[in-house]
């Protein structure tokens, strides 16, 4: 109190005095809902996909993968005899997800972080049902996944999935199906496919589907937000939809990479 | 969660019994039925909500069962690097004695995860929590202690998480800002002074508060706003062509996989779907997942959950 009665007394009244601090102005009303437009495509159109197998030379398998602003390199390592674990029969999938220092938008402190490991989670959980652990006994297969930029939790979620499912089929390890990703998330009332960073943010819930299309199984379900029933229905069934097409996508960038190593 | 490991001929015992016709289970349930599940609030008195969960407490002795603590504890906090609500699940290392340090941080991690980005969603945010808008903030810490695990922690997890949120009072606060004092132009009478005219086109509503009191005593205060909205999980666990609710941790090591989903009641009617995870390696298609949701919709346990929430708040009223 003292120091406001003392500054009324200190002012200069022959200059214009300005505002002892500032701001920057705040607008109480939020922007209308839906400002956000899709640029250059529908609501039911992924972002394109680039897709190579075999970049790192020294792991077992790799796949870069590329959806506009979402880059992710990931390496397999193994199968190979697991350390410190206790005897299992099967074999143990384990995925480690780095984020790097420039990735975002704010800095990732190089440390592990909470996103990462749940980010290896879902991925973990869309690739277990798909790899042929029974044939690995006490063995360990080690999938690292480096996000070199992020647009959005979900794109590298499905991303990630699908780099990891493509680089376990270059690495040759046995699996039933390779498994797809595809996210969706809901803008007032429409479903838009395969979200951005600012689209997801203006969501009022998302959804992240792994299937294997060539077996029909559903791996994973990993939805926040919120939704009502149906429209969960209704993201997976469109997800699933695109996941076919995606796919291929990945099984033609497979074959061309096994046709250039021959 | 793999924490329990059974063998081969205990895992086909088990699912055998629940595919029979009627199904068995060791403990006499049919697979809609929940263990009972014991609520109690207030448990932890130096804190702004508290609550214990047990489920599947034998009820002759007061043993066993899965056991959680939760307490919200409100501190002031900073609105521009805050976003308000932050969940921690501790493990306890006596409920999972066979898990070494890593393992059960790495437990303790996941479990974190699901409550905390399932929780913390902006569509649950209360809304009294601002202080001084744009400036302060209750930051609200929900932790959740396991001491017992008996299986079914994440249904657990969930019930206690939105007990602890139904009995936290957050205090009053009373927003204080600073005025010229009138004395002081008084005594400037024959001074050239501006005088404070309102211009017509000045349309703000500038608040000034730079600080708050707190008119309350340390123990009273308003509840949550829209503390109905704290969603209820029901985890499915699949065996092959059935599913079943409340499993112990035998039942969880025998069955492949699980699926996890967050109901909202905001309106009785139209529950909203606030998480959806599924678990483990099992085999589904998308016709076996649209099943599932509309089974676990239909199960009438969770409008029971909340009635048993209901109940117990207005005893809690009475405290």
């Amino acid at each position: 109190m003292s120091s406001a009665q003392g500054l009324v007394r200190n002012q200069d009244r022959r200059r214009i005095n300005g505002p002892e601090e500032s701001f920057p102005p705040v607008f109480t009303e939020q922007p209308p809902q839906s400002p956000i437009s899709r640029q250059g495509r529908t609501t039911s159109d992924v972002r394109p996909i680039f897709l190579q197998p075999g970049l790192i030379s020294q792991a077992n398998g790799s796949a870069y993968i590329e959806t506009e602003r979402t880059k992710i390199a990931c390496s397999v390592y193994g199968p190979r005899q697991s350390k410190n674990t206790a005897y299992n029969e099967k074999g143990r999938l384990n995925v480690e997800v780095k984020f790097a220092p420039f990735s975002c938008e704010r800095r990732k402190a190089p440390m592990r972080d909470a996103e990462d490991r749940s980010i290896a989670m879902a991925i973990q959980q869309a690739l277990a049902s798909s790899v042929q652990l029974e044939l690995f006994p006490k063995s360990t297969i080690d999938i690292f996944l480096v996000i070199i930029e992020a647009d959005g939790h979900e794109g590298c979620v499905a991303s990630g999935s699908i780099a990891a499912s493509a680089a376990l089929a270059d690495a040759g390890i046995d699996m039933f199906g390779l498994v797809i990703s595809c996210s969706a998330a809901i803008i007032g009332l429409e479903i838009w496919i395969d979200p951005t960073q600012e689209e997801s943010d203006s969501a009022n819930g998302s959804l992240v589907l792994a299937c294997m299309p060539a077996l029909g199984s559903v791996t994973s379900v990993w939805q926040s937000g919120k939704l009502t029933p149906s429209q969960v229905i209704a993201c997976i069934e469109t997800c699933e939809s695109r996941c076919t097409d995606i796919h291929s996508i990945v099984a033609q960038a497979l074959r061309e990479n096994t046709k250039g190593e021959t | 969660m793999a924490s329990t490991s059974i063998s081969k001929a205990e895992k086909s015992y088990i699912q055998a019994g629940l595919l029979a016709n009627p199904p068995r289970r060791a403990d006499g349930r049919s697979l809609r039925d929940f263990r009972p599940i014991s609520l109690e609030t207030g448990v932890a008195p130096l804190s702004n909500g508290s609550a214990r969960v047990n489920i599947g407490r034998n009820p002759h002795d007061g043993s066993g069962g899965t056991e959680i603590i939760a307490t919200v504890k409100l501190e002031v906090g900073n609105a521009v690097d805050d976003d308000g609500l932050s969940c921690t699940v501790v493990c306890s290392p006596s409920a999972y004695p066979h898990l070494s340090s890593g393992a059960l941080d790495d437990l303790q991690h996941d479990l974190t995860t699901v409550l905390h980005s399932t929780l913390s969603h902006p569509s649950l945010r209360p809304k009294n929590l601002e202080i001084i808008p744009g400036k302060k903030l209750w930051s609200l810490n929900l932790d959740l202690l396991v001491m017992a695990d008996a299986g079914n922690i994440y249904d657990a997890l969930f019930i206690a998480a939105r007990v602890a949120l139904w009995d936290t009072k957050v205090p009053r606060t009373r927003s204080v800002e600073y005025k010229n004092p009138k004395t002081l132009s008084l005594a400037s009478e024959n001074m050239d002074v501006d005088r404070d005219t309102s211009s017509g086109f000045d349309t703000r509503k500038v608040s000034n508060a730079v600080d708050f009191e707190l008119p309350d005593y340390w123990d009273e205060g308003q509840v949550l706003d829209g503390r109905e909205r704290w969603p209820i999980a029901i985890t499915l666990n699949l065996a092959p062509s059935v599913h079943f609710v409340d499993a112990t941790l035998q039942e969880e090591a025998s069955c492949a996989s699980r699926i996890l989903a967050a109901y909202s009641y905001e309106t009785p009617t139209e529950p909203t779907i606030q998480c959806l995870r599924m678990f483990g390696s099992g085999e589904l298609n998308v016709l076996g997942v649209k099943a599932l949701i509309k089974a676990s919709l239909l199960l009438g346990r969770i409008p029971s959950v909340l009635n048993i929430l209901g109940r117990r708040q207005k005893s809690t009223q009475l405290r």
